[in-house]
This record gives C-alpha cells, sequence and structure tokens, in this order.
C-alpha cells in the first residue's frame, strides 16, 4: 500500500495539467450468471478435465470390481472339480489323450507316405498292399488304450454327474431364494433340494482305483510290445520318423506311474486356497469354456498369443518406423519428406477393421502361397497352411505401429539440437556418423519410448487380431524355434472381444473376461509408466 | 540436400601435409587466400568480390555492423554453409595453403579436419567430457587407449581446462559452467590438430572473467594455430587480434594490421563504426 503522506492528489495534477484523458484503467466485465467470460471459459475447461479424470476412475473402479470377483467364482470351480472327482478321472483321461496324439502322429507318417508313392506314381492297389503291414500295427497300437478309455468314460459319467447336479443344486437355491424375496413361500418351499454326496461319490471312484491300475497295466504292455515291434515303412525316408515315434511312445509310457500316482493321492476334500484360484488364472494353460467337462480360465494362452503378436509387430516395425524417421529427418530431400510424413501418418487414419479384412482377403493368403514357393523354403516354418495365423496378424499391427513410432521417434530426433549436428560436421564427421554417434544417442531415450509406446499400440489392438490371428485357443509352441510365428494364436482383446457378447453377466466366464480386461489395464499401465520414465530420465539437459 | 556437401568425395587428403621445411613457415606469410569471393544464399548475394589475405599463425579479426557477412564469411571457410540448401560461390576462390577449397577433388570432410570451428553458443555434446574430446579422433578411427588419453590431457591443458576439470573426466560436459563449456568446445576442435580456428563470437554468452580466460587462451593458441574470431567487443578485437578485417553490407571496406584499424583508419565507414557512430 502507498504511504498516506501528504503529496497532492494525482486528480489535483490532471485537473491542472487540463488536457489529460480520465485515468480509466477498471476492467469492463461482461458476467453471466454472475460469472466473467474468463470465468466461464475456466469453468468449462476445468469441468471437462475433471470429467475426464472422474471417468477413469470410475472406470478403473468398475473393471476391477466386476474382475476380481472372478476369484472366488473360479476357486468354487475348482473346487467341484476336485470334490466331483473330475481332477481324480482327468488323470486316466490324459492317458488317453495323449495316446490320442500319438495316433494323430501316426496317420500323419502315414499321410506323407502315402503322398510320396503317389508323386511315384505307384498304382492305388499297390500302395494300399505295401501300407497293409504299417496300418494293421497302427490299429493294434490304437486298440491298445481302449480298456483304460472304457474305464475313464465309467468314471467321467459319474463325476460329471455328481457335478452337473451341485450345479443344478446350485441354480435351484437361487431360485428358491429369488422366491423367498419375492415372498412366495409356497414355490419355494416345493423346491426340494438334495444336497450332492461327494463323500459317497468319492467313495465310488475310490473303488475303481484297482480296475484302474489293471487297465493302465494292461494297456502299457501292449503298448511296449508294439514299440518294440516296429514295422519296416514302405517309404524309406520316414523311417526315421518311426524311430521318432518310439522315443515318444516310451516317454509316453514313463508317465504311467505318474498318473496313478496322481490317482492315488487325490482327495476329494482337500480344500483350494485362493491362491491356487490366482495361479490357475496367471499361470494356467488352458482356456476352455462350455465344455461338458471342466471349464478352464488360464489366461496363458492368450497372453502369450497377444506378446508372440506383439513381438513380431515390432520386430518388423521398429526397423521401418525408427529408420524412416532417421530417413526423413536426416537424409531425406525436403520433396520427399512432405511425400513420405503425410503417407506414413495416414496409415494411422485407415480403420483397423479395414485393415483386418484385408489382412484375410490379400495377405493371408499372399503370404500362405509365397511360403509356398520353393525360393523361401528356408525360412523357418514355411510353407504353411494356416491362411490367418501370429505373422498375418503381426504385419498388419506392425502397420499400426508404424505410424506411431515414426511420429514419436521423428520427433526426438527432431528435438536433438542442431547445434550438435554442427559441432560433429565441424569436427570432420561424415553424415553417417553424425547420425550414428550423436543424434541417434540423444534421441535414444525418446526412440525408446516411442517404441514402447508403439507396443502399447499394438497390445491394445483389438480388430486386426480377432479377424486374422486365427483364433486358435493354444500356447504357441516356442519349441518350434521361429517358426513358431506361422501358428494361429489367439489374443487378450480378441477373446474379450469375441466372448463378451455371449457370456451370462455375472457368470463366472464373465468376470474371467473382466480379469483379462485387468490384465490389459496393467499391462498398458505399465508401458506408459516406463515410456514417461525413461524419456525423463534421460532427457538430454540442453545448457 | 546439399549437394556440393557429398558431390564429390574422393579419399585423398587434398590439403597434403606440406613438406616438413616449409611446415615451419614463416610466421604472417600468407594462408588462406581469398580472391574476388561472391556468395549466394539461394539468389540472396551475402558476399560481394571479397578479396582478403589471412596470415599464418596470426590473429585475424572480422568486425562490422549485425548482418555484413562475417559469419558467412567465416563458415565459407570450413564450407560449414554446404550444409545449408541452395547456398554457392557463384564467383572467385578460397585458397588454403594454395588449394582452393571449393576445388571438385576436395572433400569438405577433410577440409573441416584441418579448419576447426568454435561457435558462439557452447555446443559440448551430451556426453562425458572425455568423450567430447575424443570424438574428433574417434570419429578418424583413432581406438589407442593411450593414444587418447594423451589428446585429452594436451588438449584440455591447451584450452587451460586441465585443472578444473581433471577429476571429472567422465562426468557429462554438460554439467560444466558457461565458460567452462565453451573452453570443452575449443579443447574439442584442438584435439584433432586443425591447422585454423575458427571462432563466431566465442564469447558472447560469457561473463568478464571467462571472457578474459578465453582471450589469454588465443593468445597462447596463436603460437600453434591460425585463429579467426568474428566479434562485437571493439575492446575484443583491439585486445587480441594481429590484424582486422572491417565489413560493411557483404563487402571487405578495410583491412589492416589491428592498430591501424582502430587508431588511424583510412576508410570513413571504418572511422565511424570503431569510433561507435554507427553498427
Ligand atoms: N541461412 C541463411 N539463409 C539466407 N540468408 C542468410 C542466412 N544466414 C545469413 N543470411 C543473410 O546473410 C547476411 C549475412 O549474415 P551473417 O550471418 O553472415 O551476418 P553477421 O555479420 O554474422 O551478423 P551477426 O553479427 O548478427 O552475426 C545477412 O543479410 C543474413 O540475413
Ligand atoms: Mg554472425
Amino acid at each position: 500500500m502507498p504511504p498516506t503522506d501528504a503529496s497532492p492528489p494525482p486528480a489535483a495534477n490532471i485537473a491542472e495539467s487540463g488536457s489529460a484523458r480520465p485515468f480509466e484503467i477498471r476492467r469492463v466485465r461482461t458476467r453471466f450468471l454472475g460469472l466473467t467470460l474468463d470465468e466461464c471459459i475456466q469453468g468449462f475447461f476445468g469441468g471437462n478435465a475433471f470429467v475426464a479424470v472422474i471417468i477413469l476412475a470410475l472406470i478403473t473402479v468398475f473393471l476391477f470390481r466386476e474382475g476380481f470377483k472372478f476369484f472366488p467364482l473360479n476357486q468354487d470351480n475348482l473346487r467341484i472339480y476336485r470334490a466331483a472327482g473330475l481332477e481324480y478321472v482327468q488323470h486316466l483321461r490324459g492317458l488317453d489323450e495323449s495316446h490320442l496324439a500319438l495316433n494323430r502322429y501316426l496317420q500323419d507318417v502315414r499321410l506323407r507316405g502315402l503322398q510320396a508313392m503317389q508323386v511315384e506314381g505307384v498304382p492305388a492297389a499297390e500302395i494300399k498292399a505295401r501300407l497293409a503291414p504299417f496300418d494293421a500295427w497302427t490299429n493294434a497300437f490304437g486298440d491298445a488304450i481302449d480298456p483304460v478309455r472304457g474305464l475313464a468314460g465309467e468314471m467321467g459319467d459319474l463325476s460329471v454327474a455328481a457335478k452337473e447336479a451341485y450345479q443344478q443344486n446350485e441354480d435351484y437355491k437361487v431360485a428358491r431364494d429369488q422366491f423367498l424375496a419375492a415372498g412366495k413361500t409356497a414355490e419355494a418351499q416345493a423346491i426340494e433340494i438334495k444336497e450332492v454326496d461327494f463323500a459317497a461319490n468319492a467313495a465310488v471312484l475310490r473303488g475303481l482305483l484297482p480296475a484302474a491300475r489293471e487297465a493302465a497295466a494292461g494297456a502299457s504292455a501292449v503298448i511296449e510290445a508294439q514299440l518294440a515291434a516296429l514295422p519296416v515303412f514302405p517309404v524309406a525316408e520316414l523311417q526315421p520318423r518311426l524311430a521318432r515315434f518310439a522315443e515318444l511312445g516310451r516317454e509316453y509310457l514313463a508317465t504311467y506311474p505318474a498318473a496313478l500316482a496322481g490317482m492315488e493321492a487325490w482327495k476329494y476334500d482337500q480344500p483350494v486356497s485362493g491362491l491356487e484360484a490366482f495361479q490357475a488364472f496367471i499361470f494356467g494353460r488352458q482356456w476352455t469354456t462350455a465344455s461338458f467337462w471342466q471349464d478352464w480360465y488360464g489366461i496363458v494362452p492368450l497372453f502369450t498369443g497377444s506378446l508372440l503378436i506383439s513381438l513380431i509387430a515390432l520386430v518388423i516395425a521398429v526397423p521401418f518406423g525408427v529408420g524412416a524417421a532417421i530417413y526423413v529427418n536426416q537424409i531425406s530431400t525436403p520433396r520427399e519428406q512432405r511425400l513420405i510424413k503425410p503417407t506414413i501418418e495416414f496409415i494411422s487414419a485407415i480403420p483397423s477393421v479395414v485393415l483386418g479384412f484385408f489382412g484375410i482377403a490379400i495377405l493371408g493368403e499372399t503370404l500362405r502361397r509365397l511360403s509356398g514357393w520353393e525360393g523361401l523354403s528356408w525360412l523357418p516354418g514355411f510353407p504353411y497352411a494356416e491362411r490367418l495365423n501370429a505373422l498375418t496378424a503381426g504385419c498388419l499391427l506392425a502397420l499400426i505401429a508404424v505410424p506411431t513410432i515414426f511420429t514419436l521417434a521423428e520427433d526426438a530426433i527432431n528435438n536433438v539440437p542442431r547445434a550438435f549436428k554442427e559441432a560433429s560436421f565441424a569436427l570432420g564427421a561424415t553424415k553417417l556418423q553424425t547420425t550414428l554417434r550423436i543424434i541417434i544417442p540423444a534421441a535414444l531415450s525418446g526412440i525408446i519410448s516411442a517404441v514402447l509406446l508403439g507396443l502399447g499400440r499394438v497390445i491394445g489392438e483389438t480388430m486386426v487380431v480377432l479377424l486374422c490371428a486365427g483364433n486358435r485357443i493354444a500356447i504357441p509352441d516356442f519349441g518350434l524355434g521361429l517358426s513358431v510365428v506361422t501358428q494361429p494364436v489367439h489374443t487378450m482383446t480378441g477373446i474379450i472381444a469375441q466372448e463378451m457378447g455371449e457370456v451370462v453377466r455375472g457368470s463366472i466366464h464373465y468376470r474371467a473376461l473382466f480379469c483379462v480386461g485387468i490384465v490389459l489395464f496393467l499391462i498398458a499401465l505399465v508401458i506408459n509408466f516406463l515410456a514417461q520414465k525413461i524419456v525423463r530420465r534421460y532427457k538430454v539437459s540442453v545448457g | 540436400m546439399d549437394s556440393t556437401a557429398t558431390a564429390s568425395v574422393p579419399r585423398s587428403r587434398p590439403l597434403a601435409t606440406p613438406p616438413a621445411s616449409s611446415a615451419g613457415a614463416e610466421r604472417g606469410a600468407t594462408l588462406i587466400d581469398i580472391k574476388d569471393l561472391d556468395f549466394y544464399y539461394g539468389a540472396k548475394q551475402a558476399l560481394f568480390d571479397i578479396n582478403l589475405q589471412i596470415p599464418d599463425k596470426r590473429v585475424t579479426a572480422f568486425i562490422g555492423p549485425s548482418g555484413c557477412g562475417k559469419s558467412t564469411l567465416l563458415r565459407c571457410l570450413n564450407r560449414m554453409n554446404d550444409l545449408i540448401d541452395g547456398t554457392s560461390v557463384k564467383r572467385g576462390a578460397i585458397k588454403i595453403r594454395n588449394v582452393d577449397i571449393y576445388g571438385r577433388d576436395v572433400d569438405p570432410i577433410e577440409l573441416r579436419k584441418r579448419v576447426g570451428m568454435v561457435f558462439q553458443k557452447s555446443n559440448p555434446f551430451p556426453k562425458s567430457i572425455y568423450e567430447n574430446i575424443t570424438y574428433g579422433l574417434r570419429i578418424q578411427g583413432v581406438k589407442n587407449k593411450t593414444r587418447l588419453d594423451e589428446v585429452v590431457e594436451k588438449s584440455l591443458r591447451g584450452a587451460a581446462l586441465w585443472d578444473e576439470v581433471k577429476d571429472r573426466l567422465h562426468e557429462s560436459g554438460l554439467g560444466l559452467s558457461g565458460g567452462q563449456q565453451q573452453r570443452l568446445c575449443i579443447a574439442r576442435t584442438i584435439a584433432v590438430e586443425p591447422e585454423v580456428i575458427l571462432m563466431d563470437e566465442p564469447c558472447s554468452a560469457l561473463d568478464p572473467i571467462a571472457t578474459a580466460k578465453v582471450e589469454e587462451l588465443i593468445h597462447e593458441l596463436k603460437k600453434q594455430f591460425t585463429i579467426i574470431i568474428v566479434t562485437h567487443s571493439m575492446q575484443q578485437a583491439a585486445r587480441c587480434s594481429d590484424q582486422t578485417a572491417f565489413f560493411y553490407m557483404g563487402k571487405l571496406i578495410e583491412f589492416d594490421a589491428t592498430h591501424n584499424i582502430f587508431m588511424n583508419p583510412k576508410n570513413p565507414q571504418t572511422e565511424a563504426y570503431v569510433s561507435g557512430r554507427f553498427g
């Protein structure tokens, strides 16, 4: 505040000079509802930001609330699996299933042999004759498992019946509660609930254990005899495959004791912990729904599918995106720049469903044909038969990631001060040396975060993978090396899009999908967090 | 883009080191000979008919009002202008030790190893002090650690920075003060042992103490290097240069020994400028 001294008020001076305009500096304000225009504008933008934050919070809360209820449900799911004896019978079924896989191997060998002979021009009747010993042997091998299969079926029927009875009871209980809540006591009492006696069921199943042992022993004896007497395959080149088959067969036989021990150890009333329910989701290797036997909600096949596709996409998109960014920023003529930049940026404007369509109609088929081309047969996994697979989806996702990576990397390179470049040239560096040793290192943090955000874009993409990834729910067989890329896979985003429309609201399946959503959400969160952290941590502080 | 920069790249060293006898050619003999030089930015002419002989192992100052073409001429001497689209030398020639540096078989990369440059704003790389100094040698393929260590110490001592940074050679060059950064840039330049060092207003961002240090350094450096310095400070030109060139609107107005330019200018425009009546 000015001191209250004795100087004359300014008005007096103005009056004296006479010529001065009045000293009017007060603000003129227009008001709506008692607010100035500035305040209205501030309120509008502030309100928008606030709403965005609230909505994000609501989405997060909703996602987690719906998702986390999955775990108690899954715990129950697993408990019934054990109590009803499915877990127990599964050991036997497993033996049958593995045996089936071995049979498929034999069929595959047979088919190859058949084709080889056809190519040679052997007449049909002759082929049949040559294959006859092999076929007889295969049949004997196939029949060997029959006693185990029969017993597994019988026991399976028992445990499925127990499980279904239990589930029906649960439904009845819900109905009864609804009647009671509605005040209809008579109807509620009419519903008769007979608790399932798991203990009795378990006793019956256990009683069959000696039979199971006997069946297993019988089967393994026959199989062992068969393996010892391998037939001679009519096509000599395929004989090694039979030798390999014998190895696989012995490995299979070695699983018998473990299966029987597993049956022995089964306790129908052993409780299932929450941790187990959680692990069954996070480490679960199967995603099986609406199965008459048992539903599994394991995220691993979906996660690995997403991961595989994203890796393929990045392997393609990173060199292209970063390379294009370096080229456009450092090497191209202004004319090229005006052409390349908008073109790449335009890719991101293509709706992903259109890309997916393109993938199904053109890319998938083209790649498949290409894979059949002799000159490319050295590539891992080539040739392949499935048109829609991880490679097709990965190629398209690369297209989606390139604009993100390109734009952000180009920004990062562009932000490297010109002075660094000049200093490098003034020391006698070539353009290439300057780019590699000065510009890229200085822009590296930006480039890495560009790649991370590209990854985020790819993992979250739904339409393309749903249309082009082949949607086979199975963990891709990484043991095959690089040719794993030609396998069809399913993804976390794809499964949600595909199944969410069909599930019963509130069911375990519905909640499992929410859990997958949570995992996606967390991945996105981590990626964005890392990208920001890297940019901040390594940002070049320019003098 | 810069067609001139990439057009002719023979890998021979165009400015072949002269025989030992002439290496120590007498101080003050002409090193750089600029003849009838016209320089254009696209269609815009920036330098008009420049004729100038710059002597060896001396400090030459370029002075003149803003926009008169000092930096342009300086950047012609190591062909840094090649990096700007559309620039061209339309007439005339620049010879260093009698080699036309705009000749068809000259590699500008090799030229810049011989004609180093220090910029107005210090621009160390976002790397350690050590790596800043060894950068010029590393891109020439020098890998020998002892050799690099030697050069680092020698260059830092040469730039009067050794004592201040010898304990933090592996810390970022960006952590130094402005004046230290500028001396680091000088050290980086002398590490590749050029013959000429071009300095474009090297002290304009520095305080008086840092400026004094750089000026002292220039005094030392001229024993080994030919130095050309652009400056807006009359005192600086007077203090540290042996001869001074005054430019005005793209033309060389007067070139003479520094004390003549300041005490006894022949041209009235020079007189008006150095006495502070315009500019
Ligand atoms: N990149 C460029 N493109 C076009 N014209 C330029 C460019 N750089 C400089 N010029 C022009 O060339 C003329 C000389 O510029 P120059 O930078 O050489 O002046 P200067 O003497 O160094 O000035 P200052 O003292 O302000 O640094 C000026 O008219 C300027 O506008
Ligand atoms: Mg300048």
